[in-house]
């Protein structure tokens, strides 16, 4: 057996991969990090990958490296995905989806606001003056998807620039990452943050007064397997086997008691796996996917336009 | 002048050492024609040793940040599409947000590298020439400054000033104060506090060798203290000029505080620009090589500042001669303001941030609901007995960084005699370039030049597959320190006059003998800051750890980094303190031995500290 190595980000992956390892033999070389370093890795590779399967959160990336070749297309496990899973698969079967989180969730501190925001246009309100935070795309991966799915809702590019332009004379916070964005929020620089799900769920455990909801749509925010299209024919072979593994009830298990308190936060997208207890029920969260190839290919230039226009 | 060749060589030098500090040094005329064959052998022998040296700096440094540098103009050499060569990246990092972070960069290191001489020379003068109180306890308390990251003196200050934060608790309102702090006035404020060692090692070390006898002439001659100063600081100028420099480049690297405070006060400095260039998707690795290409640019310079106002003159004033300077004597209240001065600077430079960060790390659920009632040291338990797996990567950084400080004054000590050969001229201006240079591009540059370089499948077709092995991320931690040690070790070498070296050849020495028996022992302590700086330095990087490390042996910076990127900063901050504390140890234990079983003449070598 040739180890397969497996570049990821998520918090329960060193757990995942023991198991996966023990149950079919095949052995893996983990490298975990951020989704950022592990981006910028494999597009240095170029001339001679050493990843088999990336595993990270946010399905723009995904669709962007997919068309420029990085990913081996025609294959999803054979399991019953949910309907928030078959969402996520793309038509040229270039990725998996692995579970799901929500971008842009209001995470707010419940000793001090007590009716958190209803409405995306709520938050242009004065009740809200100064009170908002998020993070900034270009720097945290998991905020892409959040600005993209607020665009899309809003109905383009040019109306959501409007609309965090409003947002931002509006008083908005901006810091880099999703832990800047919470440790502001727990300093009390602002009392609604509008972060990644598994983030304010996670800090919900350790801070009761910290709560979460969800305003109508939230963009959901794929952990994703992709597997390298210049893999060796029996890389690419051990790689769907991983593929397949993790979406199995052991795989699932796995994944939902590696990281509690983190990315095992997760809401399962194959049929009768249960979240954890913590989680709110996923019929009750206002859910829209959008077409990561179309917002994917505007990544660089909304990102550049947010960091030069908001984040200033 | 039919002597052998080193006795004559000797001769000359000797001559040389004893002309009056300042003179321009000039070749020696008429060379009979037996001497010429003589001096070309030794050129060809000296030149062997120095083509060795720069193959070494290639592979380390030329090479993968050539590799990475090379797609601002050419993407398609290195095999990422786009044309064959273009502008393109050049005008864009020179327009828009990246002209502005460059010009805020520029800014902020020209205002730090000022702060620094002046602070860390003024420092440096009270320890060694004064009787300034607590004198063996400050220099102690420089290297513990050294050893502290930037992005946590940066943490550790908006942990202490933001509202709610620490200070906020104790019921003292440090809002004002957090609202200057929070921007270019804190950038500069905690880039001068943790680049302040570098100037106050290369003063000091320059202070050290510097006998009474200038400070004495003029006094002779009837100046009084503060004009003898006057007449000092010129002959100190190389000192003074390398330390802003180093800390100029050092700073302009900066992004423990571009990623932190200044990302978060939107006040875009040139390596964040970079760093959000290349984490972009699509990467944009050319718009990064371009501010790259910026970032060298900017450390040539000091460089030529430097070259400018020394012109040539050596200021070797380090000779078998020099007696202890007498210390000035202080008047009491002199004394005391000195001493509180001192005393002030630390505790802003070392204590405030300190506290910040340890007060944090020992709150549950990391600045939620601070309150000191909720102190609790189950995040240390974790980490150093639970199940969070983050013993195993702390013991495999101890091993690389142990492994990188080796390395990194083995190679150091002959590059830095290479950069004060005088008689290396050229070559010693490159390779200078080569290290400021280097030290100018922030860890991520090298890191990812590592990958283009050294991924390429020609190694791999002759079986060198070094890329994602420890061995190659030694190579990029050496890489990475070796420039700022250098410079750090430069001042000391160009203290030692060549007399030294060449009265133990006289004496019958063989060249590496005198290695051994002369340079080493008078080095012997900046070799061993050297080593301790980089163990700790290393012991903590992340951009060559996170992008080189081996599949499945993280090193304790990536795996500090996997807990607080999955929100369990707790567990992430107390390790961090873990391993602050694993470096503090080393250190004074490497300390204390030196102390105890150094040969006597070693205790006296160039240093701070001494």
């Amino acid at each position: 057996m040739v180890p397969l190595v497996v570049y990821s980000a998520q918090g329960y992956d060193s757990a995942v991969t023991k198991a996966f390892q023990s149950a079919t033999g095949i052995p893996v070389q983990l490298v975990d990090d951020s989704t950022g370093p592990l981006l910028v890795k494999v597009q240095a590779e170029i001339n001679n990958p050493r990843w088999d399967v990336l595993w990270v959160d946010g399905d723009e990336a995904f669709a962007s490296l997919d068309q420029q070749g990085y990913l081996l297309k025609g294959f999803e496990p054979s399991v019953a995905f949910n309907s928030v899973g078959t969402s996520l698969i793309p038509a040229d079967q270039s990725y998996i989806p692995t579970g799901v989180t929500m971008a842009g969730t209001v995470v707010y501190n419940s000793k001090k606001v007590t009716t958190p925001p209803t409405s995306w246009n709520d938050l242009l309100s004065a009740q809200w003056k100064g009170q908002l935070g998020m993070n900034n795309p270009a720097v945290s991966g998991p905020t892409y998807p959040f600005v993209a799915g607020l665009f899309d809702y809003l109905g383009g590019v040019s109306q959501g620039e409007a609309f965090l332009t409003q947002l931002k004379s509006n008083g908005l916070h901006v810091n880099p990452t999703n832990p800047d964005t919470l440790h502001a929020l727990e300093a009390g620089q602002f009392s609604v943050a509008l972060i990644q799900s598994s983030a304010g769920i996670g800090a919900g455990i350790k801070d009761p007064a910290l709560k979460v909801a969800f305003l109508n749509p939230v963009t959901p925010i794929p952990g994703v397997i992709g597997i390298d299209a210049k893999s060796s024919p029996q890389k690419q072979w051990e790689a769907q086997q991983f593929a397949a593994w993790v979406l199995s009830p052991d795989g699932q298990k796995a994944m939902l008691a590696g990281d509690p308190g983190g990315d095992s936060m997760y809401w399962p997208v194959v049929q009768g796996i249960q979240p954890l207890p913590q989680m709110p029920d996923l019929s009750t969260v206002p859910s829209k996917a959008i077409d990561p190839v179309l917002w994917g290919g505007r990544e660089s230039e909304i990102n550049k336009w947010f960091t030069d226009n908001i984040a200033q | 002048m039919s002597s052998p060749g080193p006795n004559r060589e000797a001769t000359a030098l000797a001559d040389e050492a004893i002309r009056p500090v300042g003179q321009f040094r000039r070749a020696a005329p008429g060379l009979l024609s037996l001497e010429r064959v003589e001096a070309a052998v030794s050129a060809v022998r000296r030149s062997a040793g120095s083509i060795a040296l720069w193959a070494v700096l290639a592979a380390l440094l030329v090479v993968p940040i050539g590799a990475f540098l090379v797609q601002a103009v050419s993407p398609r050499l290195v095999g990422l599409g786009g044309p064959w060569f273009t502008l393109d990246n050049l005008a864009h990092a020179l327009s828009g947000p990246t002209l502005r972070g460059l010009v805020d960069s520029l800014a902020v290191s020209s205002v730090t590298a000022v702060l620094c001489v002046a602070i860390g020379g003024s420092l440096a003068w009270g320890v060694h020439r004064t009787d300034l109180p607590g004198r063996r306890v400050w220099p102690v308390l420089v290297w513990a400054l050294l050893l502290v990251p930037t992005f946590l003196t940066a943490e550790g200050w908006q942990y202490l000033l933001q509202p709610q934060g620490v200070l906020a608790q104790f019921g003292i309102d440090a809002s004002g104060i957090y609202a200057v702090f929070f921007g270019p006035v804190g950038v500069v404020f905690v880039l001068t506090m943790s680049a302040l060692p570098f100037a106050y090692v290369v003063v000091a070390a320059s202070l050290l060798y510097l006998g009474p006898e200038f400070e004495e002439a003029a006094r002779v001659h009837g100046a009084g203290p503060w004009q003898a100063i006057r007449i000092v600081i010129p002959i100190l100028g190389p000192g003074l000029l390398s330390a802003g420099a180093i800390v100029f480049a050092e700073t302009m690297s900066d992004f423990g505080v571009a990623s932190t405070l200044a990302a978060s006060a939107h006040f875009p400095v040139a390596t964040y620009e970079l760093f959000q260039a290349i984490n972009n998707n699509p990467a944009d690795f050319g718009l990064a090589a371009a501010v790259g290409w910026l970032l060298v640019a900017s450390a040539a310079i000091p460089i030529a500042v430097q070259a400018r106002a020394l012109r040539g003159r050596t200021y070797a004033v380090a000779s078998g001669r020099t007696r202890q300077a007498t210390r000035i004597r202080l008047s009491p209240a002199t004394r005391l303001v000195a001493f509180g001065a001192t005393a002030t600077l630390f505790s802003l430079a070392l204590g405030a941030p300190l506290i910040g960060a340890f007060v944090a790390s020992l709150l549950s659920g990391f600045g939620s609901e601070i309150s000191v009632g909720a102190v609790t040291l189950d995040n240390y338990r974790a980490v150093l007995l639970g199940d969070t797996g983050l013993a195993q990567p702390l013991v495999f950084s101890t091993i690389m960084a142990t492994l990188a400080a080796v390395v990194t004054i083995a190679l150091g000590l002959p590059v830095a005699r290479l950069l004060t050969n005088r008689s290396a001229g050229r070559v010693a201006k490159a390779t200078d370039l080569v290290l400021l240079g280097s030290v100018a591009l922030p860890g991520i540059v090298l890191a990812a030049g590592y990958i283009f370089a050294y991924n390429l499948p020609v190694f791999g077709a002759v079986g060198l597959n070094l890329y994602e092995t420890a061995p190659l991320l030694v190579m990029g931690y050496v890489a990475t320190a070796l420039p700022g040690q250098t410079r750090l070790m430069v001042g000391p070498f160009s203290q030692l006059q060549d007399s030294l070296a060449h009265a133990a050849r006289v004496h019958g020495s063989s060249a590496l003998a005198t290695w051994r028996r002369v340079m080493i022992p008078m080095l012997s302590r900046v070799l061993l800051w050297a080593a301790m700086l980089t163990f700790a330095k290393t012991l903590l990087e992340l951009p060559v750890s996170q992008l080189l490390y081996p599949p499945g042996s993280p090193p304790v910076s990536v795996a500090i980094n996997a807990y607080v990127a999955g929100y369990h900063y707790d567990v992430g901050t107390a390790m961090t303190v873990v391993a602050l504390a694993e470096e503090f140890i080393v250190i004074v234990g490497a300390l204390v031995l030196f102390a105890l079983l150094a040969p006597r003449g070693w205790r006296r070598a160039i240093g701070p500290g001494t």
